[in-house]
């Protein structure tokens, strides 16, 4: 079997050559900071299919002295067809020299698996003749090489970068790793399987692979969301008032206990999408940076943003699913004829209780020995189903998005255009008559199959929905 | 109770619901991996073996009692047969009873035996269309949150019509049997007088037609069981007649008809039937697993190879703490400037910027110049012990390169001056650096331990006026 290939990357410090790194093995505990010198040690970073490796990406620490490095090379080398084993006798030399401690480390990968190379840059700081050296080292190993012009700062001057790397390396790209999209991270990997034919195969077997990987979460995503919405949807609370009790704060605490359990099953859920994508700081960023301000799953924010309209809640379970939701809708009605409009002034003031206690349904149980149960939920308002889905969407589609270089927090803000517009009409209907049922807890997860292929078609749209307001072509529908 | 797929399918349920809190990662690459086991010993991966492979794992605590759950079936169906059989037992009693002057109508039992095969096939029928006339009853218990939610598990909700059916025609079996012996007791210890009865105007032929149909299944072999035409004329009765006969003999010689009557319609089916309501429960349950979602996504994980991205890898490196706090100490007038890596190469005078003295020395190191000309610097550095200032990019960051050059002029020069690093955001016009910029300068000096090594603020532009005057 051909030895699989490995790629250092290598570069000067603090170019972002961890983040290439990161986002590329989808590894979001590497460190990666705004010091150079954050990467001290090489790291192998290997991917593997069913435990055998098909690449390994290789982080290094930067260059610290090339010039000095290269003066070494220059002073021991008798001809241009000895530079491979003059740089292989500078590390031999060198392995133990502590000033040479980066220099060894970055070379280590390169001179002893024979790994290619990949030299990142960063396009938005000017090029510098000073570069020169570090890439002279490079050519001298003679291995195969590709250039990155990573973008860190706003600036530009990738151009000017192309230019001078083009006389270096045979193959120039540009990658951002932070912001560049899946499809950039695999067409990259191909492109370091040009770098040397038998190199091709496995890349291509490992773009391959994380397509279908991709896929893969979605859907499994998608299980994790539905499976969560009708938790969410059909969520009961009992308790039971006392003979002395006073009956509204009674209630309240039940409410509040149903308000809280929906809160932890949204975190349930979004630790689960994060982990699909194998984002496991994200929680605690957000903890630290607060970024949840106005995110709560009661707040107005959330309704505004993911509500739909009134219109499109009576009139979008009409058709084949509407026979079934007549007696949920007959509530809904109540809300698109005014009623809704009429309390949702009051609303605003009073707070999520006032709006949780129009979403569940309370029922009352007999009295016995002065105890009456009562429970609270499911939910009753169909709404709720379109606002936890929205904001579970909203969330799934910023993590599916998210490089692993990214270090700042999940912003999930959007305005304009609602995305169900984006949903076919025989899908508007399908999830309608979804969370009509799921408001009704009487269904027994038979159909969960064609629920995840429903929610898979709304991860869809709202993908779609959020590359149009991206690019600003939203067409425009009104729901 | 059956065992096998309907045990299987409950363990599976509850695995796939164990595993719901496990990450989808690790359900990959267990499953995977025990899937790449059994091709690698020549076994295709199932969901029994599976699911020994995955139980091994599991504390024996959290293991579940193997049927537990069809407890309260077995128990009802343990309670329902006695007593099945106790009425059984009455009800023949009830039937052949006999006060001595009117004889035990066989048309009675004849319908009897008939609502009996009429209720099995309702049962069955039942049973097959999945009718649950009490599943609303059972889903309207108020269920409390999340916990006792699950108090009936949903695979044996979906499996009740089958249950039921098996229960019911068990406890019908024993009803029907207990009946027949008591049937056969009745028969030994009395003599029992037959006859029959109808309202409708029937001719014994009709009637003899009826019968003989009826023992059409044992005609062959039992032919004393069948009743003749004689039997039926002289067994007709009627209730205001008194003749209780004139061949009193001729009325027990129903009995073996009436007994194969039973035994053909009313066990033999109730037994076929409970047969078949056990292979039609475990013919469900195996199609409740082969619809099951959890098994869907299993076979997927099978044949999924696993991928790893190398996530799962920390490096040793982290995150550099921030600098204590420093600030930029303000720009001491020097002898000498260095240029380091071609800063500011593209300023015109760039002394009277940096407010220095006319006759500064300005020099070049770094970058581009070779190591000689860095030594060559040094040495006139060295001639000088008013402060040294080092102009540089502050985006490019601080190497070992840097260091080296601070830590040569210090050593061959004086050992006390102040050397001044400069670091500017921007070239043209010379701007200052951003905080994020400086702090990792503030670091780098830091870590060289320097007490005389300053990094320093840009001074502010000189005005124009101060320029002229
Ligand atoms: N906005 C943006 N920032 C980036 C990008 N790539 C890297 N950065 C930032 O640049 C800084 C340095 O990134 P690292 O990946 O640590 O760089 P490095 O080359 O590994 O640095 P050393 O390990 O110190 O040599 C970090 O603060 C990153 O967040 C990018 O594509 N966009
Ligand atoms: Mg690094």
């Amino acid at each position: 079997m051909v030895e699989a290939p490995s790629f250092a990357v290598v570069g000067h410090p603090n170019r972002g050559k961890s983040s290439v790194v990161a986002t590329l093995s989808q590894n979001d505990g590497i460190a990666i900071a705004m010091e150079p010198g954050t990467t001290r040690e090489s790291h192998a970073y290997p991917l593997t299919v069913d435990g055998n490796t098909l690449y390994t990406l290789i982080d290094t620490p930067g260059f610290q002295r090339p010039r000095k490095l290269l003066a070494w090379l220059e002073a021991h080398s008798a001809s241009a067809s000895d530079r491979p084993e003059t740089v292989q006798a500078f590390y031999n030399q060198h392995r133990d020299d502590p000033q040479f401690h980066d220099e060894c480390e970055l070379l280590k990968p390169i001179l002893e698996q024979n790994a290619g190379i990949i030299y990142v840059v960063d396009g938005s700081v000017p090029y510098s003749a000073a570069n020169e050296a570090e890439m002279t080292i490079l050519q001298w190993t003679g291995r195969p090489s590709l250039a990155l012009i990573n973008a860190i700062g706003s600036d530009d001057y990738s151009d000017r970068w192309e230019n001078a790397l083009g006389q270096y390396f045979r193959i120039v790209r540009r990658f951002n790793a932070v912001t560049a999209p899946f499809e950039q991270h695999l067409g990259l990997l191909r492109g370091f399987g040009q770098l040397e034919a038998r190199w091709e195969q496995p890349l291509t077997a490992a773009t391959d692979h994380l397509e279908h990987q991709r896929q893969q979460r979605q859907t499994d995503s998608a299980d994790l969301i539905t499976r969560a919405l009708s938790d969410m949807l059909q969520l009961q609370v009992t308790g039971s008032i006392g003979p002395t009790e006073s009956r509204s704060a009674a209630k309240q605490t039940l409410q509040q206990r149903w308000i809280d359990s929906q809160r932890k099953r949204e975190r349930q859920l979004r630790q689960g999408v994060e982990s699909i994508y194998q984002h496991h700081r994200i929680q605690r960023q957000e903890a630290e940076l607060h970024w949840a301000g106005d995110d709560d799953l009661f707040g107005d924010h959330s309704r505004a943003l993911w509500g739909v309209s009134r219109t499109h809640l009576a009139t979008a379970g009409f058709g084949a699913g509407a026979i079934s939701g007549v007696g949920v809708d007959a509530l809904t009605l109540g809300h698109s004829l005014g009623a809704g409009a009429l309390l949702g002034g009051i609303v605003g003031a009073a707070g999520s209780y006032y709006y949780a206690n129009r979403l569940g349904k309370w029922s009352m149980g007999p009295l016995r020995q002065g105890h009456r149960s009562v429970r609270f939920g499911p939910a009753a308002d169909l709404q709720f189903g379109y606002i936890v889905l929205g904001r579970a969407l909203n969330h799934w589609y910023q993590i599916s998005h998210r490089n692993h270089a990214g270090r700042d927090p999940v912003n999930l803000a959007t305005t304009g255009e609602h995305w169900i517009s984006q949903l076919g009409k025989d899908d508007q209907r399908q999830l309608q008559s979804l969370i009509q049922r799921l408001c009704k807890g009487t269904t027994d997860g038979r159909r969960h199959d064609q629920w995840i292929q429903t929610i898979n078609h709304t991860m869809h749209a709202f993908s779609q929905w959020q590359q149009n307001e991206a690019t600003g072509t939203s067409p425009a529908q009104s729901v | 109770m059956p065992h096998g797929p309907l045990t299987l399918l409950l363990e599976f349920d509850d695995q796939v619901r164990r595993d719901q809190t496990q990450t989808a990662l690790f359900l990959h690459r267990r499953d995977r991996r025990y899937a790449l086991d059994c091709l690698a010993n020549q076994q295709r991966p199932g969901i029994a073996g599976w699911l020994d492979h995955v139980q091994t794992r599991v504390p024996a605590t959290s293991r579940p009692d193997h049927d537990s759950r069809l407890k309260p079936w077995r128990r009802l169906t343990l309670l329902l047969t006695p007593v099945g059989a106790l009425l059984g037992m009455l009800t023949m009693l009830g039937l052949l009873f006999y006060d001595g002057n009117q004889q035990i109508n066989v048309t009675v039992i004849i319908g009897f035996v008939a609502l009996q095969l009429l209720l099995a096939v309702l049962t069955t029928g039942q049973a097959l269309v999945g009718w649950r006339p009490w599943g609303k009853l059972l889903s309207s218990v108020p269920r409390g949150d999340d916990s006792k939610r699950s108090q009936i598990h949903p695979m044996l909700a979906q499996l009740q019509p089958q249950l039921a059916a098996c229960t019911a025609h068990q406890m019908a079996l024993a009803f029907a049997v207990a009946g027949w012996l008591t049937l056969i007791a009745m028969v030994v210890a009395q003599d029992l007088a037959f006859g029959w009865s109808t309202t409708l105007r029937t001719s014994a032929d009709a009637y003899t037609g009826i019968v003989q149909g009826l023992a059409a299944p044992w005609a062959n072999w039992l032919p004393s069981a069948v009743p003749s035409l004689t039997l039926v004329e002289l067994t007709q009765f009627f209730r205001l007649s008194d003749a209780v006969g004139d061949n009193p003999a001729r009325y027990g010689d129903w009995w073996p008809f009436v007994a194969m009557l039973w035994l053909t319609y009313a066990i033999v089916p109730r037994l076929l039937l409970l047969v078949f309501a056990r292979l039609h429960l475990r013919f469900q349950a195996r199609r409740l697993l082969r619809s099951h979602p959890g098994r869907q996504s299993l076979l997927h994980r099978f044949a999924t190879p696993t991928l790893d991205t190398g996530s799962d890898l920390t490096d040793s490196g982290s995150a550099p703490a921030a600098p204590q706090q420093q600030e930029l100490h303000a720009l001491p007038a020097g002898d000498a400037l260095v240029c380091w890596a071609g800063a500011g190469s593209e300023v015109t005078d760039i002394r009277t910027r940096l407010q220095q003295n006319a006759k500064v020395l300005v020099l070049q190191a770094g970058g581009t110049a070779s190591l000689n000309e860095d030594q060559q610097t040094i040495t006139q550095l060295a001639e000088h012990d008013r402060p040294a200032i080092i102009l540089c990019r502050a985006w490019e960051p601080p190497t070992g390169e840097l260091a080296d050059f601070i830590r040569d002029t210090r050593q061959q020069g004086p050992a006390n001056r102040v050397i001044a690093l400069l670091p500017v955001g921007g070239e043209t016009p010379l701007s200052p650096a951003s905080d994020i910029q400086s702090a990792q300068w503030l670091r780098f000096v830091e870590r060289q331990q320097d007490a005389n090594l300053w990094v320093c603020a840009l001074p502010a532009a000189p005005s124009a006026e101060a320029r002229h005057g």
